[in-house]
């Protein structure tokens, strides 16, 4: 019996169907809003699913000098990571399917897959495009990642645990603690932000000067898996942050799924509002922002929880 | 005395073989008569240095039956147009480029070598402009006697009828 | 690849940030530009040589076509060349009439810009937005002419049309609508960080080097130089006021963004004052069909810069010669230039900033008698023409399309 409700867990709910399910959701909401945002009437509800299912039907490309089994197993691998790490972010209240301590270093690791995968998949497209966008998406990475995991580290250290059940657990009894957090908050949109190379932070796509990067020798089945891959990850980042940072509970299993999807829809709604109203910045520009401005300020809420940490124990 | 005026005594006063071939013909116009290559070189550079025609908007080409001319447009300070007139035989279109003094000439020069088949030294290598590669050699597209219906797109060939190649 | 760890990318003949073929083969060090050769006349189309073989009157039709955005600058220069060859001195009303629409034709052409410079440095935000505000200056235009891009509202010796109060009425209203836009996009461009970081210091043409590649435009305008036809040598309607040259010291896409930006007030500002002068009489003077022997050099400011147009008539009614100086031909020789030391990521910016000119597909619409809008395709033209002949008494529909047509 356990085993079926874990399965259940798992595959269904709140596993790796309602994360697909959410993430076309989310990706319909997303473009709906930019288009409304921009004075666009913007797609019909169905029409991420009915991408994924045109992009499957296609045929499949693989020019000569690529290698075939990357290009193939990369969209896999990195949809595989995030599943993976969604296992570990609290949907219902405040527990995870699977937790222990110390399963946030997990999620973040299992987050960095698809964005390595990126690079892979670009790296041995061999084409110029690609391999242009691959550079970028590493140097963009190297920007962004320290900066989003001192934030994301930064409640845990008054939570004191390493888990990230345990963090949305110990701020719902404290809601007030997580007012201190709201620096690490605002780090962590735009590095999410950066992660899912979305406007101001779209350089590694770039449509106007790489054409789409590492994806541009991409057709058919893998395409559509990468893409349904990238809106996962965004539905499991957007979890994460919520998990983290907005840890307002109330005990009912309803409600509380209620609560879930209010809170991750309105970083959605943020998400989307910063690549409506921002022009794309260059590689050196995102990471002069990284590690001039995001890396202090993060640095420095750290050193504000060891503060409050040693002055509540 | 008009401005313009002026300035036509002025290249007259140092070029007197041009009295009677450089005139005023409307408000802010200076047309020359066509010029030799000599002369004509002679006047650019005297304008170029002295007179402050530090603009060159363009050049045009014209087809004057046995002759190809080479109209290049110049303005100063006051928007004085002087429009000077090269003439070279269409057997032997040989002409020096002004790309040293006017780095704006660069693809009016390059259009006369392609479409009037103007042999032009001291020209920088760039790529092949306006015509695509694959143009057939020696057929000149602006020139009167080249006439669209003898070429064919499909081949990238261009063959006029005997007499045609014979009067032309 | 080629040595010393450098990358040869080409962008274009075909390439998403482009809108017209050109080449651009670039070989980067890093994402640095080392070096670029510019391929550009994919797009010759041979319309001199075509205006040879055809009358004054036909050549006006396809000096309209030289290119989509400025249709109106060729037309008036054509025909202000003819008209002085001729002697003929157009009327005042159609003078302001073409005044009125070339200032119109400068703000889509100016609002078409801002989007596409939007577009290209992935701010589509407003690139929606201008487009969206250009439709209605092509509204206008529409119902000036008849059609919204290329409205042939020049004929020799006058215009075609003339304009009444309902649409003075009309051009007012919308002015004062895309005043504001303007005025928020004016706002948009200094206050908005991320555009400001895009677009400054990048492009850079000095006030040295623009006069020495003969930059013509917002290029030249940008970098401190105050040369603008409509001042420099009036013509048409604007002998009789003043305009604002404005100019900017930025010398850099930046600046050029600013100039367009300002040069739309200052041209909803000439409309309004042509609308409030707009004198009484004939709009169209009489002019022979053949032209007298003379050869004619005619300048003025298109949206781009300067548009020159040389004319040499034979005293037949087929010009000599006729020969197109677009603004974006002078623009392109200080580009390699401006690339040089780029981020390749500014490279599409830098180019789109000098607005290379391009012809634009139009789309169609019929408005049917209750107002309602239908775009139609291409098929559905060609149906409605053939129908249209046939009532006439002309069979067309056995004329085969030419391959690659």
């Amino acid at each position: 019996m356990e085993v079926l409700q874990m399965l259940f867990k798992v595959l269904l709910f709140p596993g790796f169907l309602f994360l697909t399910s959410y993430a076309f959701a989310a990706e319909y909401i997303d473009r709906k809003l930019h288009a409304r945002m921009q004075n666009r009437k913007g797609p019909k509800w169905y029409i991420p699913f009915a991408d994924f299912f045109k992009l499957i039907g296609k045929q499949t490309i693989i020019h000569d000098d690529a290698h075939a089994g990357i290009i193939k197993a990369m969209p896999v691998v990195s949809l595989a990571g995030v599943a993976t790490a969604f296992i570990y972010i609290p949907v219902v209240g405040s527990s995870a399917v699977f937790s222990f301590e110390g399963d946030i270093i997990i999620v973040l690791y299992f987050l960095s897959l698809p964005v390595l995968t990126q690079f892979l998949a670009g790296w041995y497209s061999r084409s110029l495009y690609a391999t242009i966008g691959a550079s970028r998406v590493i140097t963009q990475m190297f920007a962004y990642e320290v900066p989003l995991f001192m934030c994301l580290l930064a409640p845990s250290l008054i939570a004191n645990t390493w888990s990230v059940s345990g963090i949305t657990q110990y701020y719902s009894e404290h809601p007030l603690y997580a007012l201190i957090n709201l620096p690490a908050f605002a780090v962590a949109l735009i590095t999410v932000q950066s992660k899912l190379s979305k406007a101001p932070f779209d350089a590694p796509e770039a449509e106007t000067e790489i054409v789409s990067g590492p994806y541009v020798e991409y057709t058919g089945r893998p395409l559509a898996f990468f893409r349904m891959s990238a809106d996962c990850e965004e539905v499991v980042l957007i979890s994460l942050v919520s998990a983290i940072f907005l840890p307002f509970l109330s005990g009912n299993a309803v409600i509380d799924v209620i609560l879930y999807f209010v809170k991750t829809l309105a970083i959605l709604f943020v998400l989307t509002l910063m690549r409506t109203v921002t022009a794309r910045l260059r590689v050196n520009q995102t990471v002069t922002l990284c590690w001039r401005y995001l890396v202090p300020a993060a640095l420095l809420q750290m050193i504000v929880n060891l503060i409050v940490r040693g002055w509540l124990a | 005395m008009s401005n313009e005026e002026s300035k036509v005594l002025q290249i007259i006063s140092n070029f007197p073989n041009l009295d009677g071939r450089i005139r005023q013909i409307a408000p802010k116009r200076i047309f020359t008569d066509p010029l030799e290559s000599g002369e004509f070189h002679q006047l650019v550079s005297y304008i170029h240095d002295e007179m402050g025609f530090f603009r060159a908007h363009h050049a045009v080409g014209v087809d004057d039956g046995e002759n190809l001319g080479f109209i290049y447009i110049f303005s100063d300070e006051d928007n004085t147009i002087l429009a000077a007139k090269q003439t070279v035989p269409k057997e032997n279109p040989e002409i020096e480029s002004l790309n040293k003094l006017y780095p704006s000439l660069l693809l009016h020069e390059l259009e006369l070598a392609d479409l009037f088949g103007a042999v032009i030294s001291g020209l920088p290598d760039v790529p092949h402009y306006p015509l695509p590669d694959g143009w057939p050699e020696g057929s000149y597209p602006m020139r009167k006697e080249w006439k669209p219906e003898y070429f064919n797109k499909e081949t990238m060939t261009y063959e006029p009828p005997e007499e045609v190649q014979k009067n032309g | 690849m080629a040595d010393d760890n450098k990358v040869i990318i080409p962008i274009g003949p075909q390439h998403p940030s482009l809108d017209e073929p050109a080449s651009f083969t670039v070989t980067l060090s890093g994402e640095r530009v080392d070096n670029v050769v510019i391929g550009i006349g994919y797009n010759h189309r041979g319309l001199e040589k075509a205006c040879e073989s055809r009358t004054y009157v036909q050549d006006l039709y396809i000096v309209e076509r030289v290119c989509g955005i400025c249709s109106h600058s060729h037309t008036s220069a054509f025909c202000m060349g003819v008209e002085q060859l001729a002697g003929v001195t157009v009327p005042d009303r159609a003078e302001y009439i073409r005044a009125i629409v070339a200032e119109l034709e400068r703000l889509h052409s100016h609002l078409l810009w801002l989007g596409v410079a939007g577009h290209e440095i992935g701010f589509d935000t407003l690139f929606m937005y201008t487009w969206r505000d250009r439709e209605k200056v092509l509204d206008l235009l529409a119902a000036i002419g008849g059609n919204r891009i290329n409205y042939s509202v020049n004929t020799f010796g006058g215009v075609r049309r003339d304009l009444d109060e309902s649409i003075f009425a009309k051009i007012t209203a919308t002015l004062n609508e895309l005043e504001k836009q303007i005025n928020y996009y004016l706002e948009l461009a200094q206050t908005e960080l991320t555009l400001k970081a895009r677009l400054s210091g990048i492009g850079c043409l000095s006030k040295e080097d623009a006069l020495k590649f003969g930059a013509t435009g917002p290029v030249l305008r940008a970098a401190g130089v105050a040369q603008d036809i409509r001042t420099a040598e009036p013509y048409g309607a604007y002998k009789n006021f003043e305009v604002n040259v404005i100019t900017h010291t930025a010398a850099d896409v930046f600046g050029r963004t600013a100039v367009r930006i300002l040069e739309m007030l200052e041209s909803i500002r000439i409309i309004r004052h042509c609308i409030k002068e707009m004198p009484e009489g004939a709009i169209l003077a009489k002019v022979p069909r053949r032209i007298p022997e003379g050869e004619v050099i005619v300048r003025m400011e298109a949206p781009r810069g300067e548009n020159i147009h040389y004319i040499r008539s034979n005293g037949t009614d087929k010009p000599d010669r006729i020969r197109v100086r677009a603004p974006s031909e002078a623009n392109w020789h200080g580009m390699q230039h401006m690339l040089k030391g780029e981020y390749l990521a500014d490279v599409p910016i830098s180019i789109a900033a000098i607005d290379p000119c391009y012809s634009c597909t139009d789309r169609a619409i019929t408005v049917n008698s209750d107002g309602t809008r239908k775009v139609t395709d291409w098929q559905s033209i060609r149906k409605y023409g053939i129908d249209w002949y046939k009532k006439r008494g002309l069979d067309m529909a056995d004329i085969r399309l030419e391959r690659g047509v």
